[in-house]
């Protein structure tokens, strides 16, 4: 068929829109560099890292195993329900049981995943378990949703077939069961195996039900690449993306081949039919059903194996288990030879105490998730790790125990001038973690330093068209108020309004509103000016282009945070928790941490470490460790509070003011 | 097999789905190497019958006996019954060789013997060399012929077979009809075939078990069925026939149509109304004036070997198939042998069947399609 230009133009334009995002994906990942504006050269570097990162592989395992259990748990359980739906008599049944086994598919996810979270939190309530969430339930929900597809793969098949197939079977001397397996399978199989690929690919894919149901210690895929959003994503995941991509690619395939097998058969069959006289010429062909079993044999084999590795794995004792519930890319996780934090726990905690210990490790990527988590009481938790102002919020609401300091002597380490902070006045639920204050980077080839040092700069009309402003009310409001030193966590109307008004004074200047853009805006000198923390100053100096320079300074005054360990209430093991906190607080892998997150530590072991200092050089210590002499008066004075929701909802109401103009 | 043997023995049976009797009393025998057909429209209950005798369907009442064994409860796979399904039920998976071996199989018979029995029953069915083959890239002639292969190869006493003929073009099914006789000889196991094709019947049958609404109306020999039908329902069914009221006058004499005739019937009281039967063959047209009954010509159809007249006599339409041509208007005589005319008791039937007024080929034709697609 001939297409006439328009056409063609048209559809590659489609074609274009379809893959655009996946071919950047693709060369990104090639990328020697981090940042996404430029491709320096090319470079495996990303692939290599990806396999050095022992968290993500064993989130990929994680989801595999739980795509292809699911996959085949589904099959089975929609292939027999299928069968069943067929066989019934009654037309209006069918039609009631179709339409029902597809409502799962019709409804929106994320209903699905808070609909299974609430029941398996009722059930596991009613039996008065702990955590009702686990490996299990995931499992479930996962089986939940892929079988209306394999359900509707299958029951096609069956309708196609021949209903005196399996009667003829059984006159031929068959039981009704052999018949099934003999005659009645091996020609559903393709829509068999075509729904055990569907369910494996959303099971595979699948965030938002797997977000709701997951439980402790098991953290698949897209859930892990969702919680590295608190930092960026890095690269990396595009080498794991790209990798998904083909293999799902080749799974699609593989489908197809299945698929193309079948309906040449029904249509020489049609052929036949229709040329009854005489037979057509015999072609040789392989038994499609051969190569479909192949692909069945293949994946059960792999069920097999994982299976039994999971046995062997499950086989020793169980050890004393820990769960940790920390933000994403927030400890030192063995990539790039740093050290495996956890690893490092689990053996010294064995050394120490001549018996296993399990740490479950999971990630969050804001403190709003970690809080509806926890307030589920779907899981329980051992050790979190929140800001400042949710510690306050968890507080208010009875949701932290009193840590018990004796288990955690190495507390010492942490500088008097981190006692005392407002959201844990008598610092007895917290043991800060990193902290970290709002500065104003520049790049140095476009901003004068006459005119840097103060917040004035966000508001320099020089650089109209350069500066970038949060797109958040809480963090936008904030620099107007630090500049006007006014009082952020205020409840007067009269200082908020002001602040709009500087805010729209300022509107004409700023490029644009932005969150985690800034990193590339910044990096690529899109962008001369923005408001960040110190430690995303320097993941962004990682990846300046070679024309950028930029500058970091702190105007005064300015906004401080905050993210300490805490034990929630529930609990399982609070000796352990507090032996895990105070392990953190020890040298090395105190160290380590505070290498690997670039925001500053209170630990006065860390910030004294000789290594530390060499490792970050004297200027980025002077950036993260400013001296501000005592943190906790500042602190106390300028850093964000919890607002009471009237001012959140004022707040809220002058932002959608500016954002309107 | 001994011919006087009983195989089979339906008794008593009836069978009701939601509530339609589909069913009704039936009582059959079916003896050694014989080839009986069931036969009648759709929905007559054949099908049913034979799916009750393969085990497939259980009845509702009565007793199904094999060889003096009572099997309503023995399952079919259980049954030395098999079936050649209407759609052939050949499995696409398993090319030609593995159909045929699948009941062997099953059986565990040994390889040898499965290879030698198979290439034996492919020999039979004229399917030599066609062992490799996915079945599903024959003809229907040639499925036909496996699916029969399959049946036979276990040597059941008893073959069931389901209308399989009806997919099958004209020269092929009569190429095949004459094929399943001799297969039936040959193996000399007892065929009982459904159709609703009374020519088939005819053609092929030791028995014919004509059935409408659920009942039997009458069992025979092919030739009793056609020349002495029981009612109108099976005169009309079995080739073409004009069926009029007449009034035996005594043994021998009959009054139809305003005339009275003589014929070969004796038996029923006097002046009983009875239903008479004249086949459209056994008509001589004879000029006006020395006809028995004079009518009008009102249409004419070739059919090859034949006309096919609709004349008009006194209202009632007669069919009357001759090789003399007769232009249409005209005025002729008809002239009818006393052994042409059968005399039938009346029935329920009575009065529904053989009048040509609204008589069409196209109309008949179409029929015939339909009840080939259901059941």
């Amino acid at each position: 068929m001939k297409m006439k230009p328009a056409a063609k133009i048209y559809t590659a334009l489609v074609f274009l829109f379809l893959f655009a995002p996946i071919l950047i994906l693709l060369v990104f990942s090639f990328n020697s560099a981090k940042s996404l504006s430029v491709f320096s050269e090319f470079s495996l570097h990303w692939y290599k890292e990806l396999f050095r990162d022992a968290e993500t592989l064993r989130a990929l395992e994680n989801t595999l195993i739980l795509a292809v259990c699911a996959s085949i748990i589904s099959t089975v359980m929609g292939t027999a329900a299928a069968v069943g739906i067929n066989r019934l008599r009654k037309r209006y049944l069918k039609a009631a049981l179709d339409t029902v086994t597809n409502i799962p598919m019709m409804n929106p996810d994320i209903i699905t995943g808070i609909s299974l979270m609430l029941m398996f939190v009722f059930v596991g309530q009613l039996f008065g378990l702990a955590t009702s969430l686990s490996f299990w339930t995931m499992l479930i929900a996962h089986i939940t949703f892929c079988l209306p597809y394999v359900i509707l793969q299958v029951l096609p098949k069956l309708q196609q077939m021949d209903p005196s197939l399996p009667e003829a079977a059984m006159d031929l001397g068959c039981t009704p069961v052999r018949a099934f397996f003999r005659v009645e399978i091996p020609e559903i199989l393709p829509g068999v195996i075509t729904g055990m690929l569907m369910a494996f690919t959303l099971s595979l894919d699948d965030f938002v039900i797997s977000y709701f149901t997951q439980g402790n210690g098991f953290q698949t895929l897209p859930i892990r690449i969702y919680n590295m959003t608190k930092k960026t994503v890095t690269p990396k995941m595009y080498a794991l993306a790209t990798i998904i991509f083909f293999a799902i690619l080749a799974l699609l395939l593989m489908t197809n081949i299945v698929d193309e097998d079948d309906s040449r058969r029904i249509r020489e069959a049609r052929a036949a039919k229709r040329s009854k006289k005489q037979a057509r010429k015999p072609r040789r062909a392989q038994d499609p059903n051969a190569r479909g079993m192949k692909i069945v044999a293949g994946l059960m084999g792999a069920v097999v194996l994982l299976i039994a590795v999971i046995a062997i794995a499950g086989s020793h004792p169980p050890p004393r288990v820990l769960n940790v519930y920390n933000w994403g890319e927030y400890i030192s996780d063995g990539a790039d030879d740093t050290l495996d934090t956890i690893k490092a726990f689990e053996e010294w905690y064995e050394e120490t105490y001549g018996q296993p210990v399990k740490v479950n490790y999971d990630t969050y990527a804001s403190n709003e998730d970690m809080y509806a988590k926890l307030k589920s009481g779907a899981v329980s938790y051992d050790v979190v790790v929140p800001s400042d102002y949710m510690i306050a919020r968890m507080l208010e609401e009875d949701m932290l125990l009193p840590l018990n300091f004796e288990n955690i002597p190495n507390y010492e380490y942490i500088d008097e001038s981190f006692r005392g902070l407002y959201y844990d006045p008598d610092d007895l639920y917290s043991v800060p973690y990193t902290y970290g204050i709002v500065g104003i980077i520049y790049d140095a080839n476009q901003v004068d330093p006459a005119d840097v040092g103060s917040w004035d700069l966000m508001w320099n009309e020089k650089y109209a068209g350069n500066i970038l402003q949060f797109n958040n009310p809480r963090d936008a409001f904030g620099t107007a108020m630090y500049r006007a030193n006014a009082d952020v966590n205020t409840s007067d109307h009269a200082v908020w309004d002001a602040a709009l008004s500087d805010l729209v004074a300022q509107h004409g200047l700023v490029k644009s509103y932005v969150m985690d853009e800034i990193y590339n805006m910044m990096e690529s000198g899109e962008a001369a000016i923005s408001a960040y923390y110190a430690g995303d100053y320097f993941i962004m100096l990682d990846a300046e282009s070679e024309n950028v320079d930029l500058q970091f300074y702190y105007p005064e005054p300015t906004n401080f945070f905050v993210d300490a360990m805490c034990i929630p209430k529930g609990c399982q093991d609070q000796e352990l928790a507090e032996i895990f906190i105070n392990y953190m607080l020890s040298e090395e892998p105190a160290v380590a941490n505070a290498e690997y997150i670039y925001y500053a530590s209170p630990n006065r072991i860390v910030y004294e470490n000789e290594d530390y200092i060499e490792e970050l050089g004297e200027d980025a210590m002077e950036i993260l460790y400013p001296d501000i002499g005592d943190f906790s008066e500042l602190y106390n004075k300028y850093a964000y509070r919890s607002l009471p929701q009237e001012m959140l909802d004022y707040m809220n109401e002058l932002w959608e003011t500016l954002k309107i103009n | 097999m001994d011919k006087n043997k009983k195989i089979i023995e339906l008794k008593n049976i009836s069978k009701s789905y939601d509530g339609n009797k589909v069913l009704d009393d039936i009582h059959l025998y079916i003896y050694g190497n014989e080839f009986l057909t069931l036969l009648g429209p759709s929905g007559c209950g054949k099908t049913t019958t034979l799916r009750i005798i393969g085990g497939f369907e259980t009845p509702d009442t009565g007793d199904v006996m094999f060889l003096g064994d009572r099997i309503n409860d023995v399952p079919a796979h259980k049954r030395n019954v098999n079936t050649v399904f209407q759609r052939y039920a050949l499995f696409p998976h398993l090319n030609v060789f593995d159909n045929v071996a699948f009941p062997l199989r099953e059986k565990k018979v040994p390889r040898g013997e499965i290879e030698e029995k198979v290439t034996e029953m492919l020999r039979l069915v004229k399917l030599t060399g066609f062992e490799k083959r996915n079945v599903t890239r024959l003809s229907g002639g040639q499925q036909q012929r496996v699916a029969i292969a399959r049946a036979l190869v276990s040597h059941p006493q008893v073959l069931l077979l389901d209308e399989p003929l009806g997919a099958l073009d004209l020269k092929l099914r009569k190429d095949m009809q004459q094929e399943l006789k001799n297969i039936q000889k040959a193996t000399g196991i007892t065929f009982v075939f459904v159709t609703h094709d009374q020519e088939e019947a005819l053609s092929m049958s030791d028995t014919i078990v004509v059935m409408s609404e659920g009942r039997i109306q009458q069992i025979g020999t092919p030739t009793d069925i056609y020349n002495e039908p029981k009612n109108a329902f099976v005169a009309d069914f079995i080739g073409e026939s004009n069926i009029v009221d007449g009034i035996m006058r005594e043994d021998f004499r009959v009054t139809f149509s305003g005339h009275t005739f003589e014929c070969v019937d004796k038996g029923f009281g006097k002046n009983e109304a009875v239903d008479v039967v004249v086949r459209p063959e056994d008509v001589d047209i004879v000029p006006r004036e020395k006809g028995m009954l004079q009518g009008t010509v009102t249409s004419v159809t070739f059919m090859g070997v034949h006309y096919e007249i609709i004349v008009d006599i006194n209202g009632f339409k007669w069919m009357i198939q001759t090789t003399d041509y007769c232009a249409e208007g005209s005025e002729i005589g008809l002239f009818i042998e006393p052994d042409a005319i059968h005399i039938m008791k009346k029935s329920e039937y009575s009065g529904m069947f053989g009048d040509y007024s609204s008589f069409s080929m196209e109309l008949d034709e179409l029929s015939d399609a339909e009840s080939e697609e259901d059941e």
